[in-house]
C-alpha cells in the first residue's frame, strides 16, 4: 500500500521534472538570443577586426577605446555625461527627500490632487514638453546672459561663466531640466517609503533631545536610504540615457554628452567602424551599470524590528 | 521638583473633542497609573503631558512649571513608547546612547551609563545587536534602557507590556515596580489592563470618554467605587449588577426575586444592585433557587460559576477551589448584604447613610 503510494508520487515528479527541464531548456534558449546583441557589442568593442556578425575575436585590443578618447574627445563626453547627471541626480534626491518627506506626513486637502498633479509631468510625453519648456528657458537665459554681462566685461569671463550657468547651451540648464523631469517618480517613490516610516522614531528622537536637523540626519536619512537608493538609481539611469533633452538645450562641443557624441559620430563616419560604436556602447552602459551596483547594496537593506506589530 | 499638574486640560481633534478636561495631581516620584477601555484618551492625554501633541485648553505643569508650549526634550522627560519605537538601524548601545550622544556627553561617560542601564536591565550581552534580532521582551527592555539613560524626572509609559506574553507581563510588571523604586522617578504609566492597574499603581486614574471617572489608591476604587463604570473596571472577573427597586432593606431584582442588602439605603425604583463575584455565596444545590448554572470556569485555585435567572439577568460566583457543577443546575445563592453597593439608573454610587444619621431618621 505504502509502496504504491511512493512509487506514484514519484511518477509524478519524475513527470515533473522533465516538463520543468523543457520549460527552463526554453528559456534558456529565449534568454541567449535576446542577450545575443549584448555579446556582440562586448565582443567586438574588443575585436580588432570587428565587423556587424557575432565572431570569436582573433585577438583582443584596446584600440578602439583608445581611439574614442585620443582622437574623439571622448572623455569630454564622458565628463559632461558624469557631471550633468550625477548633479542632477543629486539635486533630484534633495528635493525628492524634502518633498516626499512632506506629502507623507501632511494631512492637508491638497495632498491628493498635487500628488496626482506631480505624477502627470512624468505622463506627459517629453516631446511635448519642448516648446513649452524651451520658451521658459530662453527667457530664464537672457536674463541670466544679462547678468553674466553685467558682472564682468571680460569675453572670456563671460563666456566660461556663460557655459557655467546658462540656461540653454550650459550645464545649470541641463542639470535643471535633468532634475525637473525625473523630480516627479522620485518625489512618488520617497513619499511612498517616508508613509512606511511610523512617526514613532521621530517622536522617540525629539524626546531623546534630538533637533530637528539631527532627526533627519540620524534617524530619517539612515532609514529612509533604501528609498533613496531606489529614486536616485531610477533618475540616474532615466538621465543618463536621455538623449532628447541634451539634443534640444545644447549646441555647442564642449557640452556634448556621451549620447550625442555617439549619436554624432554614427553619422559622421562614413564606413561604420562597428568597433569603435561598440566601445562607445561599452562606455556609455558601463555607468548605469555602476549606478546600480552602488546603489543594490542598500537597496537590499531593510530595516524592521524598530517598532512591534 | 517634578510633580505634574494638570489643570483642566482639553484636547480636540478637528472639532472632536477626545480629553474633555482633565485635573489631576501627580506627586514627585509617585507610580501613577491611567487605565481605560480603548480609544478612551489615555494615549493622547500621555502625549500631551510628553509634548508630542498640542494641548487644545488647560494647564499642563511639571515640577511647578508650566509646560504648555516647551518642547518634548526641554521637560526633562522620557517615555516609552506602545510601539517601543527603537531605532532599528543603531545596536542596542547607541539606541540607548543616543539621547546622551545628542547631548555631546564623553564618550567613556556614555559608555558607562550605557552599561549601568544595560546591568540593571540584563541586556549586557545583547549591546551589540539590532532590534531586529531581539525577542519582544528584550525590545521592551532596551526601550525602557533608552529612557532610564538619560535618568529623567518623568518617565511615561504607554501600555509597554501589550505585546508580551502573559508570563513575561508578569515579570515585567516587578521589574518596573524595582525600577521605580530604585529611581524615585515620577512615572506615569497607560494601560487597558486593570490589573496591570490593581499591582503597580499608587495612583490610578480612570479614564472614560475623555472624562476622569475617579481616581484614588487601588484598594480605594475597589472597595469604593464611584459608579458602575469604576466598579465593573476594577477587578476580574468584573462587578454582577442586577436592575430593580428597593424597599426598605429588600432588592426587588426584575425576576421578583428578593435581596437583603442591608439597612442605609433610600428607597426607590430604577435603582441598580452591584455585587462582586467574589461576595456571592453558591448554597447547597436546591430544585427552586432561581439561579441556573450556564457554565462553570475551573482554573484550580478558584472556579467562576456564571448564572442567570427567570429573566435571564446574567451572574458570576466565585467560588474558592474547584467546583463540579454541570450546567442547568439549579442554585441558590447568598448575598453579602455588607458587600452590596447600590447604583442610581445612571449608575452613580448611593452611599448608606451612617449609622447615627439613621438611628435619628
Ligand atoms: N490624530 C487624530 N485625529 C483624530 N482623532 C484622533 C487622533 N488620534 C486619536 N484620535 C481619537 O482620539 C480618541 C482617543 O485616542 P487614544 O489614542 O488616546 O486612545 P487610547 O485610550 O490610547 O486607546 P488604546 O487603548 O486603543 O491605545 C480615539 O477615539 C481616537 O479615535
Ligand atoms: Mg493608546
Amino acid at each position: 500500500m505504502v509502496a504504491v503510494v511512493r512509487s506514484s508520487s514519484e511518477d509524478v515528479t519524475v513527470t515533473h521534472h522533465a516538463s520543468q527541464r523543457r520549460a527552463y531548456l526554453t528559456l534558456v534558449l529565449i534568454s541567449l538570443f535576446c542577450m545575443m546583441p549584448f555579446f556582440w557589442v562586448v565582443l567586438a568593442a574588443f575585436d580588432p577586426k570587428a565587423s556587424q556578425f557575432l565572431q570569436i575575436p582573433q585577438g583582443v585590443t584596446l584600440d578602439h577605446f583608445k581611439n574614442i578618447f585620443a582622437n574623439e574627445s571622448g572623455m569630454r563626453w564622458v565628463l559632461n555625461s558624469v557631471v550633468i547627471v550625477g548633479s542632477a541626480t543629486i539635486l533630484t534626491l534633495i528635493f525628492a527627500g524634502f518633498g516626499g518627506y512632506a506629502l507623507s506626513r501632511t494631512q492637508a486637502w491638497w495632498k491628493r490632487p498635487l500628488l496626482y498633479g506631480i505624477i502627470l509631468v512624468r505622463i506627459v510625453p517629453p516631446p511635448a514638453l519642448i516648446v513649452p519648456v524651451y520658451k521658459v528657458m530662453l527667457f530664464l537665459n537672457d536674463w541670466i546672459n544679462g547678468l553674466i554681462n553685467q558682472f564682468t566685461a571680460d569675453v572670456e569671463q563671460q563666456q566660461m561663466l556663460s557655459r557655467m550657468f546658462s540656461f540653454i547651451d550650459g550645464y545649470l540648464g541641463l542639470i535643471l531640466i535633468h532634475c525637473a523631469m525625473q523630480l516627479p517618480l522620485a518625489i512618488w517613490i520617497m513619499k511612498t517609503f517616508f508613509d512606511a516610516i511610523p512617526k514613532d522614531y521621530e517622536e522617540a528622537a525629539a524626546l531623546d533631545g534630538a533637533s530637528q536637523w539631527q532627526t533627519v540626519r540620524h534617524v530619517l536619512i539612515p532609514l529612509a536610504l533604501p528609498g533613496f537608493a531606489a529614486a536616485g538609481l531610477f533618475a540616474f539611469i532615466n538621465a543618463w540615457g536621455d538623449f532628447l533633452m541634451p539634443l534640444m538645450f545644447t549646441s555647442s562641443p564642449e557640452l556634448q554628452t556621451l549620447p550625442l557624441g555617439m549619436f554624432r559620430a554614427f553619422l559622421r563616419v562614413d564606413a561604420i567602424d562597428y568597433g569603435f560604436l561598440t566601445a562607445l556602447a561599452v562606455i556609455y552602459t558601463l555607468p548605469a551599470v555602476i549606478a546600480f551596483a552602488f546603489a543594490r547594496k542598500f537597496l537590499t537593506q531593510t530595516f524592521s524590528g524598530g517598532v512591534k506589530g | 521638583m517634578s510633580h505634574i499638574e494638570l489643570i483642566d486640560i482639553k484636547k480636540n481633534y478637528l472639532g472632536t473633542e477626545v480629553v474633555k478636561g482633565i485635573s489631576v495631581t501627580i506627586d514627585q516620584g509617585e507610580f501613577a497609573v491611567i487605565v481605560g477601555p480603548s480609544g478612551c484618551g489615555k494615549s493622547t492625554l500621555l502625549r500631551m503631558i510628553a509634548g508630542l501633541e498640542d494641548i487644545s485648553s488647560g494647564e499642563l505643569r511639571i515640577g511647578g512649571k508650566v509646560m504648555n508650549h516647551v518642547s518634548p526634550d526641554q521637560r526633562e522627560i522620557a517615555m516609552v513608547f506602545q510601539s517601543y519605537a527603537l531605532y532599528p538601524h543603531m545596536t542596542v548601545e547607541e539606541n540607548i546612547g543616543f539621547a546622551l550622544a545628542l547631548k555631546k556627553v564623553d564618550k567613556a561617560e556614555i559608555k558607562r551609563r550605557v552599561m549601568e542601564a544595560a546591568q540593571m536591565l540584563e541586556l549586557e550581552h545583547l549591546l551589540e545587536r539590532k532590534p531586529a534580532a531581539l525577542s519582544g521582551g528584550q525590545r521592551q527592555r532596551v526601550a525602557i534602557g533608552r529612557a532610564i539613560v538619560k535618568r529623567p524626572k518623568v518617565i511615561l509609559f504607554d501600555e509597554p507590556l501589550s505585546n508580551l506574553d502573559a508570563k513575561l507581563r508578569v515579570q515585567m510588571r516587578t521589574e518596573l515596580m524595582r525600577l521605580h523604586r530604585e529611581f524615585g522617578s515620577t512615572v506615569v504609566y497607560v494601560t487597558h489592563d486593570q490589573v496591570e492597574a490593581m499591582t503597580m499603581a499608587q495612583k490610578i486614574i480612570v479614564l472614560h470618554n475623555g472624562y476622569v471617572s475617579q481616581l484614588g489608591k487601588p484598594m480605594q476604587l475597589y472597595r469604593e467605587p464611584e459608579n458602575t463604570f469604576v466598579a465593573q473596571f476594577i477587578g476580574v472577573p468584573k462587578m454582577n449588577l442586577l436592575r430593580g427597586k428597593l424597599q426598605g432593606n429588600n432588592f426587588y431584582l426584575q425576576s421578583g426575586q428578593v435581596v437583603d442588602i442591608g439597612n442605609g439605603y433610600t428607597s426607590g425604583n430604577d435603582l441598580q444592585l452591584g455585587i462582586r463575584p467574589e461576595h456571592l455565596k453558591l448554597q447547597a444545590t436546591s430544585t427552586q433557587g432561581g439561579w441556573t448554572v450556564d457554565v462553570v470556569e475551573r482554573l484550580g485555585v478558584e472556579s467562576f460559576v456564571h448564572l442567570h435567572n427567570a429573566t435571564m439577568e446574567q451572574l458570576v460566583v466565585r467560588v474558592e477551589g474547584d467546583c463540579e457543577l454541570a450546567a442547568d443546575i439549579q442554585v441558590n445563592l447568598q448575598f453579602d448584604a455588607a458587600s452590596c453597593f447600590l447604583f442610581s439608573d445612571k449608575g452613580q454610587r448611593l452611599l448608606r447613610k451612617p449609622a447615627i444619621e439613621q438611628a435619628a431618621g
